[in-house]
């Protein structure tokens, strides 16, 4: 069963093949040709999901096609597959949400030019993206990785005359470039090391011998990691790599729901493939704690105070990319793939009904007049509530309980590892918030509301918190693998307490301003309003990151031309 | 003699100055199949000249020059807008990396195929070139943009050259470039990927000049479609020779 994955990434290329070559005398109905591939793709890899929970021997390595030669300098064969949970889940949802792009574009690109054109760069997109996560060797993974970005770079111009959609196509398709190069870097050093390129005896080779040193005695493992967390931070948005992202609303939408719900994740993807160099990596899980910490507070920054939604609707992929990264970074490796699911289905239900909520809003104001509009838009307040401090103790106490009883009841252990508290209290923070504020809604019974919210909290603390164990146990089977990353993602204990305590510190004073800011007084003096407005300045030009970018492009290109009119062209 | 001998190669597998010899004879000439047989030939006659000095080049130097080389081509490609000379200035920069597999290897006929592999996309960006310039008057890139939907054969077959031009997966000198940095000492590599991103960009802001863009009114043909299947065939034919013939070695 499972060596029919290699109709995986096989069927949507075939399909592509199929549809540019009856376009010709099928019309518009070679789309439902490009469905109808997509969902025998969808009905395949759930069939091999579904067979590799039966199977035993773990992941299971398959191909090596492709010519080369160890013997002669070359690599041994690519062109091979790697069946393991993390290839099988990942195939399911890119193409279960291919195909729901598939279906939402048979009418939404119906009057754009070049609609079979579209259809053959969906499928060739889902092609490469199913090969990326299905590579079993180095080259096959470096080719996979390298086309996502080339059929991206289509898709966002596919508009081909306009001239911001090929601008923001550019911006992307240099963006992945950089990213595609330093994978290019880490796959030569691993081979260069080991001598191999097939992941599984790569993987082992690195076990046993996790200390081998590369250039200037720079050890393989870190090196070649932070060549891959440089890649993904580029594939994923990650501050500063991340200006592409919320300027690529100018390709068609199904794209961007693709892009959102799938591309966008490979990053996440990348570092997980990699686990077993990153458990041997010192400091570069740090690393990817920091950059995601970064991008998550930017990119939440940023959507807040944009004014175009589709900018919002970018920077806000752009946090969710730095949470995911976090989790990496925290060594909860399973977590931010069970993150990029659950992302790219909300995102991507998002962009596939924003011309609905367009249209819809075009024939209404839309405005309902219920308690939850005048509470979120208008403001209003409650008109009764419970008391304030009442409130208070209840939201910093409850979620806590319902976070530590529902993490104790999967597993004891979860508290022994940084990672874990890290999370709980990511989660009790946010719960907190959550909570806080909703208690305002007006109600005529505020006991019944809170104890509502407080009902609906805990379902989804102990649903995401068994799921996401039973996601941890299938993708990383072996416990020594589980907790070798947690403690390659730890710190000095003095270290941790003291970060824990200055977090804790910044989330009250931030309740603190909040509170005085409800009522209308300021934690800060007056001669902080400058600074203020500078910061809101700075926010407003997002960082100047992009101007960045463009002046030292424009530089780069007034030097190639000194360059060649001082060499008078030759 | 050696010195000599290597100084006469760097004209060959062109080390900047003496790249400008290239450019200029390139230029020079007007005919296509002069420059597709000026563009596979010179480098080739190069390799020979660097196998006659002996190989692996002990020659630290030259390979520290052949790098400068294609990394200043590579920079130099940003700002061309001409198509024929940006498919020799890209040769130029291309083909000086033989001089870094030249220090890794004992075997000419490896540098042979590098070679060749490396020189496939400019010729096939010459003789776009060519239908450019018969229809237009200049193969000039920005001279009439958005063509991709009135002539979309010359397009997607420029398309496709340059992206063999940009080493992208599956074209030919993507393996030789892996191979190459497989060999190679990890720092030229990080050097390698430099020139390799410039020449992506350059690539696209090529493209851009040509295939996308607010459309210009043009009256030019597309190409017919005998010669679109000849040249398109033969790319891809090319691709699959280096597929079959040597995966994934230089």
């Amino acid at each position: 069963m499972i060596e029919l994955q290699w109709l995986v990434p096989l069927l949507p290329l075939l399909s592509a093949v199929l549809v540019h070559t009856l376009s010709g005398s099928l019309g518009k109905r070679v789309a439902q040709l490009s469905v109808a591939f997509g969902t025998l793709t969808v009905l395949v890899a759930a069939i091999g999901l579904f067979g590799y929970f039966g199977h035993t021997g773990g992941a299971v390595w398959q191909g090596g096609f492709l010519p080369g030669g160890a013997e002669s300098g070359g690599f041994s064969g690519w062109g091979s597959l790697l069946h393991d949970p993390l290839s099988h889940i990942m195939s399911l949802v890119v193409a279960g949400i291919s195909l729901i792009v598939h279906v939402y574009s048979i009418r939404y690109m119906s009057e754009e030019p070049g609609y079979a054109r579209f259809f053959v760069l969906l499928d060739l997109m889902t092609a490469s993206i199913l090969l990326m996560v299905s590579a079993g060797d180095l080259v096959t993974l470096l080719i996979a990785w390298h086309l996502v970005g080339v059929f991206l770079y289509f898709l966002l111009g596919h508009n081909t005359e306009s001239k911001p959609a090929q601008r923001y196509a550019f911006w992307t398709f240099i963006t992945y470039r950089i990213g595609d190069l330093p994978l290019v870097l880490a796959a030569v050093i691993l081979y260069q090391a080991y001598g191999v390129i097939d992941f599984p005896t790569l993987f082992a080779r690195i076990a046993e011998n996790p200390n081998a040193t590369t250039v200037f005695g720079m050890p393989v493992t870190t090196t070649t990691a932070l060549l891959v967390a440089f890649s993904a931070f580029a594939k994923s948005a990650q501050f500063p790599l991340h200006t592409w992202l919320p300027y690529t609303m100018e390709g068609p939408t199904p794209v961007s729901a693709l892009m959102h719900a799938g591309i966008v994740n490979a990053g996440g993807f990348i570092i997980n493939r990699f686990a077993p160099v990153f458990v041997h990596a010192d400091g570069v899980l740090h690393l990817l704690f920091v950059v995601g910490l970064i991008t998550a507070l930017i990119g939440s920054v940023l959507m807040l105070t944009q004014n175009d939604i589709k900018k919002s609707l970018g920077y806000s992929t752009m946090g969710q990319m730095g949470f995911m990264v976090m989790e990496c970074g925290l060594g909860a490796f399973s977590l931010a793939i069970f993150h990029l699911i659950a992302h790219g289905l909300f995102k991507g239900t998002m962009f596939l009904s924003a011309g609905n909520v367009i249209g819809e809003a075009r024939r209404s104001d839309g405005v309902p007049h219920n308690p939850l509009y005048t509470f979120l838009v208008e403001r209003k307040p409650a008109s009764a509530r419970l008391p304030w401090l009442m409130i208070g103790l209840v939201t910093l106490v409850v979620p806590l309980a319902i976070l530590i009883l529902a993490h104790w009841f999967v597993a004891a252990d979860f508290f022994q590892k940084q990672g874990a508290i890290v999370l709980l209290f990511f989660g009790w923070i946010t719960g907190v918030q959550v909570l806080f504020a909703t208690h305002r809604l007006d109600s005529s019974n505020p006991i019944r509301l809170m104890v509502m919210i407080l009902l609906s909290f805990a379902l989804i603390v102990v649903g995401y918190t068994v799921i996401g164990h039973a996601f941890e146990n299938f993708l990383y089977p072996d416990e020594a693998f589980r907790n070798a990353i947690y403690h390659a993602a730890g710190i000095d204990t003095v270290t941790f307490d003291g970060l824990v305590l200055l977090l804790a510190l910044i989330v009250v004073g931030g309740w603190l301003a909040s509170y005085l800011k409800s009522r209308n007084r300021s934690l800060w003096s007056a001669r902080f309003t400058g600074l203020q407005l500078a910061l809101y300045s700075l926010i407003s030009r997002e960082f100047y990151v992009a101007d960045v970018y463009d002046r030292l492009a424009l530089s780069l290109i007034a030097l190639s031309k000194r360059l060649n009119v001082m060499l008078r062209w030759y | 003699m050696n010195g000599f001998l290597l100084l006469l190669a760097g004209v060959f597998l062109p080390l900047f100055p003496f790249s400008m010899i290239f450019s200029a004879v390139f230029a020079k000439l007007t005919h296509p199949v002069a420059r597709v047989l000026l563009l596979l030939l010179w480098p080739q006659a190069g390799v020979l000249l660097l196998a006659h000095t002996g190989l692996p080049l002990n020659a630290e130097f030259f390979v520290g020059w052949a790098v400068a080389t294609f990394l200043l081509y590579a920079l130099r490609l940003l700002s061309v807008r001409d198509l024929f000379q940006w498919s020799g200035m890209l040769m130029i920069s291309a083909t000086s990396l033989t001089w870094l597999l030249a220090s890794t290897t004992t075997e000419r006929l490896l540098l042979q195929q590098f070679v060749f592999w490396l020189t496939v996309a400019p010729v096939f960006l010459v003789l776009l070139a060519t239908a450019f310039q018969t229809r237009f008057g200049a193969a000039y890139a920005g001279l009439h943009t958005g063509l991709a939907r009135r002539l979309p054969k010359l397009s997607a077959l420029l398309v496709f050259s340059v992206f063999a031009g940009m080493a992208l997966p599956i074209f030919p000198a993507f393996f030789s470039l892996l191979g190459l940095m497989v060999q190679s000492p990890v720092q030229w590599g990080v050097a390698v990927l430099l020139g390799w991103l410039l020449w992506t960009w350059a690539g696209t802001r090529l493209l851009n000049g040509f295939v996308f863009g607010p459309p210009t009114p043009i009256t030019a043909e597309d190409l017919c479609r005998g010669k679109a299947l000849a040249i398109g065939l033969s790319l891809i034919a090319i691709v699959v020779l280096n597929l079959i013939w040597t995966g994934v070695k230089p």
